[in-house]
């Protein structure tokens, strides 16, 4: 068993700028999906996502090999930023549009995983967990912002609060709100989907 | 009507951020109000909706990261 496997991320950051390469090991695998999920909600694309989740990770790896990595805050926080910053300068550069959203839910998220999804329940989960990705991004933007800095970045509200120079209980309302939001439209689509099935 | 304030104590619990002589008081709440409760349930239900919303990438992109890391452990 890998020794590096439990320890703690800022272990993991000590021992891989020692130059232990299984232990960037553990730390890409314990966060790339986190961070993949970031940029993904942002750019929509796979592809992108995956060329930008890779450069994400390339920078953070000079930042730490430099002797640049700053030790105070988490380095889910701190990768999820970079990936974050880069989707957006992904977006400037480009001067692109986010992809408009179809109305059958049907969109990039469901091309992916295509051995995993014979069994008709795992269908259903991914559909679900898809179009919930799909919602997310229609949540306004401050709404979104704390939903992704708490779900993918593993910050705190408190730390979220601090972040976006609003008070906890803002953060907290706009993490209510978006969970709220996000149900009602969760329950909307389903009520949609079962009259369109039974409807014929 | 639930209070504001209650409202985002319940947001703390469901992530699991609240003290815990806090997090009892709610608790003890919880087991009397049922329209607290219900709220509660709906709050987890998401929550746990999103944990497990994330995506996995491709194996060839983590091969990449890891392999660009190594390269340049050789090089140094």
């Amino acid at each position: 068993m890998n020794k590096t496997t439990q320890l703690s991320d800022s272990a993991l950051v000590s021992l891989y700028i020692a130059g232990n390469e299984n232990a960037f090991e553990q730390l890409v695998n314990r966060h790339k999906n986190k961070v993949f999920t970031t940029i993904l909600l942002i750019v929509k694309d796979t592809y992108t996502a995956e060329d930008l989740m890779q450069d994400a990770f390339i920078k953070a790896v000079h930042t730490m090999k430099g002797g640049r990595y700053n030790e105070e805050g988490k380095f889910s926080s701190w990768i999820c930023r970079i990936a974050h910053n880069l989707a957006i300068d992904f977006f400037r550069k480009e001067k692109r549009s986010p992809m408009i959203t179809l109305e059958d839910g049907s969109n990039v998220f469901n091309t992916l995983s295509f051995s995993e999804d014979s069994a008709e329940s795992l269908q259903i989960r991914e559909d679900t967990h898809a179009r919930l990705r799909e919602l997310i991004q229609a949540l306004p933007q401050t709404q979104r912002e704390v939903l992704m800095m708490r779900h993918y970045a593993d910050m705190s509200f408190q730390e979220i609060a601090e972040a976006t120079g609003v008070s906890i209980n803002t953060a907290l309302g706009r993490m209510r709100y978006a969970l709220i939001n996000l149900r009602k439209k969760m329950q909307y689509n389903d009520i949609t989907y079962d009259k369109n099935l039974y409807s014929e | 009507m639930i209070k504001t304030s209650t409202q985002n104590e319940l947001i703390q619990y469901v992530y699991d951020e609240l003290a815990d002589d806090a997090r009892m008081q709610l608790e003890a709440v919880l087991m009397q109000d049922n329209e607290l409760a219900e709220t509660c349930s709906e709050l987890l239900e998401m929550q746990f909706l999103l944990q497990n919303a994330v995506k996995s990438p491709g194996e060839r992109a983590i091969s990449n990261i890891l392999n660009y890391s190594k390269s340049l452990s050789l090089q140094s």
